[in-house]
């Protein structure tokens, strides 16, 4: 979950370009392997929480009006179980 | 007026239990996250238990008005509650026990074989005890890492929940004495600091899920 929350926050507020992040820049942001961001990114995307365009023959990701929602339940409900000593 | 007092606990604890179980029930449909879908088994669970108990007191008290809740009643509530402190530990064991802790594996297992097994209700009240203190240790240590105030109260109203837990267990070696009083007190205050998580939460700002 928490991989997920640092991709989604990234691609909302940390993008290089308008056309948003590329795999590169995620897997330097999340830390995490390019095999594993694939699979994360993949299923992202088929649940709308992420929007995938080609740009220059790379692809770009950038976040969905779903996803800015999700993001903002994700961080209230963060908030909330850290006030019982446990992480979503 | 002893059993007025348990009653009101026991109305209490249902609505706290309810009111955190759906909060946390809403987080879960909106994040799919399995440690928001724990809490919201282990509120529901303790406000279901609470709420048994609460309906056998008022039956009692309204219907049958024999001064005193049926024992089974009694026993199944608690029952009911210790399966949803089970989840608060539990949750806590799976965030703890991913980097592994001998130390606290060791001291977790120690008291379960110390219990009096005088009867079911006080078997049940002593796991009670064992899964909140536990609950209540783990709270502190986020506490301490992450320093937010909520969890510190929560660490509190744990342990005020497992003290009482504790008084109403020794109450049956000294039943005429004043301890259930100071029991059913003691967890009522345990309670309301649980609740206050929930008012943190800013609920106008959460889009609910459709579904729901």
């Amino acid at each position: 979950m928490q991989i997920i929350g640092d991709i989604l926050l990234t691609t909302r507020d940390d993008t290089p370009d308008e056309q948003g992040a590329s795999i590169t820049y995620l897997i330097r942001k999340a830390n995490i392997s390019h095999g594993r961001i694939s699979k994360i990114l993949n299923n992202l995307v088929a649940q709308g929480l992420l929007e995938q365009s080609n740009s220059g023959g790379a692809c770009k990701y950038k976040i969905s009006h779903v996803g800015r929602e999700f993001l903002q339940a994700y961080n209230t409900f963060n908030k909330f179980a850290d006030g019982y000593g446990l992480t979503i | 007026m002893e059993i007025f007092l348990e009653n009101i606990l026991n109305l209490v604890g249902f609505i706290v239990g309810m009111v955190i179980g759906i909060i946390s029930y809403i987080g879960f449909r909106n994040t799919g996250s399995p440690t928001l879908f724990r809490l919201t088994l282990a509120f529901l669970s303790i406000g279901a238990g609470f709420f048994i108990m609460w309906f056998g007191q008022t039956l009692d008290i309204f219907v049958y008005k024999t001064g005193q809740i049926e024992r089974w009643v009694q026993t199944l509530g608690i029952a009911v509650q210790t399966v949803g402190y089970f989840f608060i530990a539990f949750s806590h064991t799976i965030k703890s026990f991913f980097p592994k802790s001998n130390y606290l594996r060791s001291i977790g297992m120690v008291p379960l074989f110390l219990i009096s097994f005088i009867s079911i209700e006080n078997i049940i009240r002593s796991i009670s005890f064992i899964l909140l203190a536990y609950g209540a240790i783990e709270t502190l240590m986020s506490y301490f890492a992450s320093r937010r105030k909520t969890a510190i109260l929560v660490a509190c109203g744990l342990w005020a929940l497992a003290f009482g837990e504790f008084l109403g267990w020794y109450y049956f070696v000294f039943p005429q004495s004043i301890l259930n009083v100071v029991s059913i007190s003691v967890k009522i205050s345990g309670l309301i600091m649980l609740f206050i998580p929930v008012t943190k939460v800013p609920l106008t700002k959460i889009k609910f899920d459709e579904n729901l």
